[in-house]
């Protein structure tokens, strides 16, 4: 199939975003992939290692990441927003705001010299975003190192030639002459056929004032799961060792909270699919990298809903001693000296209070879907942050004609069915242009 | 080739510390590059990664390498990664092996020296293999752009439809009378007000209007044969006794002398041996079960327009597919006989009866009567055939359970509101936005008790009850139930096993089809061309089964949408000047895929590349040696072996 | 420091299940015997008794031909063929003089990797205590020239 049959805009560089991106583009359509941050891998880039497998994330993910530049049909466009979307005849027109990366693509060959010798790092850099704020990155970085596209991105707020007109270093040492200062702000015109939004999620707040029992933020041993899966990862802020915020040292008991946002009424009624699974994943993790360590879950239901799921559940308590408590704290309190932190919970079913040492606390974080603005202002995103669907029995197809939805942005859920949703978006989409155009292919 | 210098560039993958953890890998990448041939050694952290392809491209270009090998994962996750990029450089892909030093060694053994060692030897002795390798040009195929979809389920539906209204003709295949599978016998998808008869209705009637649509019923798949691009397929139409001239008057099944158990009813209640298995079955048409139909000819005599042919026989039909797409579902767990109470009152039952008694379209027009009486005090039983619950249980979960539960609580609720209704449960799995259910049937006063010890159902005469140990109390608990409901899950597809015989896909032990990847491949099947939708790889609510069947419509419209598509050319090949003719490897292949030709007056084997496998099993057969299997040739394998010592 | 003898097993096991089953038993991070070393065919059908003869000519002490459980084979019955000719094979390795320890045919399904791990500490178990192959490799040699197959 020579000639493209569609054009395609798919939002959001996650594996969702991913597949359907793939295989629309196997099925002969022109997809423009947009993409937020300046690589795509969403979330999944960020995970050291999946449940219920062990599989190592990034494994798994970098080959099918590597596909998408290696498409014809895919035009990757990072570092860049869809801000508008207007129904025009049968399809939309898309407005992209793409930002200034200051490096010119066409050049950059990812190399990282520029990284490397970037002055504006540690107090003069900023919050690595990749690492949850665990680490600070420079002023000019490479999302992490298996990036697609692998091109640096300058950062204008902290970059002291755009901040304060000095430096210039990694112009210097750049092998490309990629360095472009005079990058801007750039408005790209689409016109497309079909949207495919597949935008992801973000966490619940862990600073919100009903999380506040939990101390994160205030006790520096809390931490997110978010935040704990990248010290768990060899390629994190801690180099994979786990080692704590206050005194850098290994932990002799973790407490993993869950439903931190979830299943609760004052901030989000759902359950958020993923983090009973998440939590004994990062459980075991633990265990081997610290087999002397502690590890209690204190937990509601534990969710092991999908394939091999249970299995795993039970191996982490057969095999790896992973102790489950039914019940939720009601109080965590610090000890001013040694930064433990001791959490008060009612064990459900010895009908007794307890209280437990840890030296580290993690909470499982909920999550809602993360709709991109001009969703919301169509209308299509509901009072409790779910995205409207046409239909109960379709949760892919939003109102509006040809625009879709896929992943978590459709509702929580593990990797599998996102990467399910992908590709069956890309059916929906695939029959939504064709249908208008009506062909059969072959007798 | 030969006479040609083997240049060999050997790379090391760290995999981040899944491998450099426990390797050595500097004391590797030395060792490898003292191999004979090996001209650059490299470690990298993740080889699989853009940076760590462009490695191999640029020394394939600087360094003129005509040989690579990568030692890092299992060749079943980067084999084609690595093959794609080696290609990219513009060396023959086939050049190219792995040695697998993680899986098969960092992972398998903590033990530093000992893992360098094995994996130095791996190394070696997958070099050893590469210096024999040979380009190999990859096969042509030419795309049949039809598709065949095993299994009329709402899954198997919705990618017939898909595949359809893309263009695609589609051949739908479905082993019983009716389309519809479990999905048209739900009559409510979870609280949303959804009947499942409905949903299936409303995607029957688009595809019967369409054109590139066969569809098959009281059918299947006999055997198959081919690869993607390109299966043959035959289909085997059993007879169903009755033709379309039935206009459903039902006379017949008022003589007919024959009354089983109505599995469309999941056994609450019975029909005949000529039956229309339910009001909204697809196609409209009676259909006679052979295996209790006594051959008496009342039905024959009474039809009013002669529809009934006792005589009917099966009929064959072959076609050709370029994809098939395997969604024949599952079947609900069945307790034992005396399992929970279970057959031994009418009081208790299963999720799946409660479903039938409470549809409006039932056998009680939905109302929920136990014999006459009204039941006040309901218990549902949870994980009843999962969660090693019991010794025929599954250890897995079941998935859709816990929702479908709580719905069918909350539609006892609407119906018996002075009912009292409990939940005995494991934990409560309503996960996303399921939780929602919960949530409500709470708001409506419905009572959860937790077990961890499995609940004892005494049946004495007309009298239920049920004893638990509520694990929040502390205490055992008796409850006199009126209606006790086992919550049964999905198991493994009855004749799941007989399917698997033509259709060459592997089950995990719980009992559903493996996927090529449980995590970023959930609808592909091992083997190219084939692929999994719905409950068939494991359970799965209606709506997840029916976002399956879509993605296994465009998974398989990727190859549809194709004129051709290449195959991997590691199959068998005949060396004419060495073969006698002796014919040993005629009978060995199960593709029939070996035949004979004439060359120079002489007859010998001929093997057919689009049909041959690549098993190999005809290559270890050959006395001669002519035939040998490009990728695994036997220069390749023994050199392999050779290499297992320094 | 006394050194333990460490035997050296060869496992020519199928791309589909054995292979895959080893593959799990590392994803799923069990302890295996670092004894072995696996080359992968496609399917046990490809693995010729000459093959195992070789192995044992250079240096293995062991050798394990691994499959697909009989009946589900990915290429339908290539491990029968494997099964007649490996039955055949240990007969001759029994006139060799070769310990019938040193030599299994095993049928591993995919997720099967507890049972490949069972396998490996048993045959490093039982080789440990027969010691290192002592056989003549001239002999070997010789019958792997005059090997034919007879199906």
């Amino acid at each position: 199939m020579s000639s493209v049959r569609g054009k395609v805009l798919v939002i959001g560089g996650g594996i969702a975003g991913i597949q359907a991106s793939l295989d629309l583009a196997e099925a002969g359509f022109k997809v423009y992939l947009v993409e937020k941050k300046p690589s795509i891998g969403g979330r999944m880039a960020q995970l050291d290692k999946t449940f219920p497998t062990l599989d190592c994330a990034s494994c798994i993910l970098t080959p099918k990441m590597a596909e998408v530049p290696r498409k014809a049909n895919i035009e990757l466009i990072t570092y860049a927003e869809v801000i508008d979307i207007v129904k025009e005849k049968d399809g939309f027109r898309v407005v992209v705001k793409k930002y200034p990366k200051y490096i010119d693509e066409t050049k950059c060959i990812g190399c990282g010299i520029c990284v490397e010798r970037c002055p504006a790092r540690e107090k003069l850099g900023a919050p690595d975003e990749f690492n949850e704020g665990l680490s600070t990155r420079r002023a000019v970085c490479i999302l992490f190192p298996q990036a697609v596209p692998r091109k640096a991105v300058i950062d204008p707020n902290i970059c002291l030639y755009l901040t304060r007109k000095t430096c210039k270093v990694c112009e210097k040492f750049c092998p490309a002459q990629a360095i472009d200062w005079s990058d801007t702000e750039k408005i790209l015109n689409l016109y497309v056929d079909a949207i495919v939004v597949a935008t992801g999620y973000r966490f619940v707040d862990p600073r919100h004032p009903a999380l506040s029992i939990y101390g994160y933020g205030k006790y520096q041993n809390v931490y997110t799961n978010i935040e704990f899966e990248r010290i768990l990862d060899s390629r994190g802020p801690t180099g994979g060792e786990i080692l704590r915020r206050s005194d850098k040292k290994h932990p002799k008991r973790i407490v993993f909270i869950q439903c931190v946002g979830s299943r609760d009424y004052r901030i989000n009624p759902y359950c958020s699919a993923y983090c009973c699974m998440a939590s004994i994943k990062q459980a075991v993790l633990a265990k081997e990298h610290e087999p002397g360590v502690d590890i209690v879950i204190l937990y509601m239901d534990i969710r092991a809903f999908g394939k091999g799921f249970q299995e795993f559940y039970e191996r982490a308590v057969k095999e790896f001693g992973i102790r489950f408590v039914r019940g939720r704290p009601a109080k965590i309190v610090e000890d001013p000296n040694t930064k433990n932190l001791i959490v008060y919970y009612e064990n459900t079913l010895k009908g007794t209070i307890e209280k437990i040492e840890a030296d580290m606390v993690v909470l499982a974080l909920g999550i809602v879907p993360n709709p991109p603005d001009f969703m919301k202002r169509l209308g299509l995103v509901e009072p409790d942050g779910r995205v409207k669907i046409k239909d109960p029995s379709d949760p892919i197809a939003t109102p509006v004609e040809g625009l879709f939805i896929a992943g978590m942005l459709a509702g929580p859920k593990d990797i599998p069915d996102s990467v399910a949703q992908g590709s069956a978006v890309a059916m929906r989409v695939m029959q939504h242009i064709l249908r208008r155009k009506v062909e059969v292919v072959a007798t | 080739m030969s006479g040609e210098e083997i240049r060999i560039g050997v790379y090391v993958c760290h995999c981040g510390t899944n491998i450099a953890g426990t390797v050595d890998v500097e004391e590797v990448v030395r060792y490898a590059s003292t191999l004979p041939n090996v001209v650059i050694a490299r470690n990298y952290v993740f080889m699989c990664s853009e940076p760590g392809q462009q490695l191999i491209k640029e020394d394939i270009k600087k360094y003129n390498l005509n040989r690579v090998v990568v030692a890092a994962c299992s060749p079943s996750l980067h084999e084609l990664t690595f093959r794609n990029a080696v290609k990219e450089a513009g060396l023959n892909p086939y050049l190219f092996e792995m040695a697998n030093i993680r899986e098969h060694c960092s992972w398998a053994h903590p033990d530093r020296r000992k893992a360098t060692e094995k994996a130095k030897d791996l190394i070696r002795m997958v070099v050893a293999k590469a210096r024999e390798l040979e380009p190999l040009e990859e096969i042509k195929i030419d795309v049949t752009k039809k598709a065949l979809v095993i299994g009329g389920g709402v899954a198997g539906l919705r990618a017939a439809l898909d595949l359809a209204r893309s263009g695609f003709t589609v051949y739908l295949v479905e082993k019983r009378p009716t389309l519809g599978g479990h999905t048209a016998r739900i009559p409510f998808i979870r609280y949303l007000g959804v009947r499942g008869d409905e949903l299936i209705s409303s995607i029957v009637k688009e595809l019967v209007s369409m054109p590139n649509i066969k569809i098959y019923t009281n059918a299947d798949v006999v055997s198959m044969e081919g690869g993607v691009g390109s299966f043959r397929v035959r289909i085997r139409v059993r007879p169903k006794y009755v033709d379309s001239k039935c206009n459903l008057c039902g006379e017949c099944v008022k003589v007919c002398p024959v009354e089983v158990s109505n599995e469309y009813e999941y056994g609450v209640g019975t029909r005949k041996a000529i039956y229309l298995p339910y009001q909204t079955a697809y196609p409209q048409i009676y259909v006679i079960d052979p295996e209790v139909c006594t051959r008496c000819g009342e039905c024959v005599k009474v039809c009013p327009t002669k529809a009934i042919d006792l005589d009917e026989k099966e009929r064959y039909e072959d076609i050709e597919v370029g994809t098939v797409i395997l969604a024949t579902g599952y079947d609900p767990y069945e307790p034992e006989k005396g399992e929970l109470g279970y057959g031994l009152s009418k009081k208790v039952i299963t999720l799946f009866q409660l479903e039938r008694l409470l549809d409006e379209r039932g056998p009680t027009k939905g109302v929920l009567r136990i014999g006459d009486t009204e039941p006040r005090v309901i218990v549902f039983i949870s994980c009843v055939g999962s969660m090693g619950t019991s010794p025929k249980a599954g250890s897995y979960c079941s998935r859709m359970c816990c929702s479908t539960m709580l719905s069918a609580a909350l539609k006892i609720r609407d119906q018996l509101p002075g009912s009292y209704i409990y939940v005995i449960h494991k934990d409560i799995r309503t996960y996303g936005y399921d939780e929602e259910l919960y949530w409500k049937a709470l708001e409506r006063d419905i009572r959860f008790v937790r077990y961890e010890e499995l609940p004892e159902v005494k049946v004495s005469g007309d009298k239920i009850e049920v004893v638990v140990k509520d694990i929040t109390i502390g205490e055992y608990i008796s409850v006199p139930a009126d209606l006790v409901v086992l919550v049964n899950g999905m198991a493994q597809g009855k004749y799941l096993r007989e399917v698997l015989n033509v259709v060459r896909v592997s089950c995990g032990d719980e009992g559903f089809v493996k996927e090529a990847h449980v995590k970023l491949r959930p609808v592909d099947a091992a083997s190219e061309g084939i692929y999994l939708a719905g409950s068939v790889t494991g359970p799965k609510s209606v709506i997840e089964s029916i976002i399956h069947g879509s993605a296994a419509a465009a998974r398989a419209a990727t190859v549809l949408s194709k004129d051709h598509v290449f195959a991997e050319p590691i199959i068998a090949k005949v060396d004419e000047d060495l073969c006698s003719g002796c014919l040993v490897c005629v009978g060995m292949c199960p593709y029939n895929a070996i035949s004979t030709k004439e060359t120079d007056g002489r007859r010998i084997a001929f093997v057919n590349p689009v049909l041959c496998m690549g098993c190999g099993t005809c290559a270890a057969a050959c006395p001669s040696g002519a035939m040998q299997q490009q990728g695994f040739k036997d220069k390749q394998v023994f050199a392999q072996i050779r290499a297992f010592a320094r | 420091m006394t050194e333990e003898y460490e035997p050296k097993i060869l496992m020519i096991a199928c791309n589909w299940c054995s292979y895959a089953a080893v593959d799990l038993a590392g994803t799923s991070r069990m302890r295996s015997p670092h004894n072995i070393r696996i080359i992968r065919v496609m399917c046990s059908g490809r693995v010729d008794p000459q093959m195992v003869l070789e192995a044992f000519v250079n240096g293995a002490d062991g050798v394990i031909v691994a499959g697909c459980r009989l009946g589900d084979c990915h290429y339908i019955e290539g491990n029968y063929k494997t099964l007649r000719r490996m039955a055949l094979l240990k007969k001759l390795l029994e006139q060799l003089g070769v310990e019938p320890e040193r030599f299994r045919l095993e049928w591993i399904s995919a997720a099967d990797a507890k049972k490949y791990v069972e396998v490996a500490n048993d045959m490093v178990e039982k080789l440990k205590k027969l010691g290192p192959l002592r056989i003549s490799f001239e002999e070997i040699s010789k019958l792997i020239e005059e090997v034919k197959h007879i199906e």
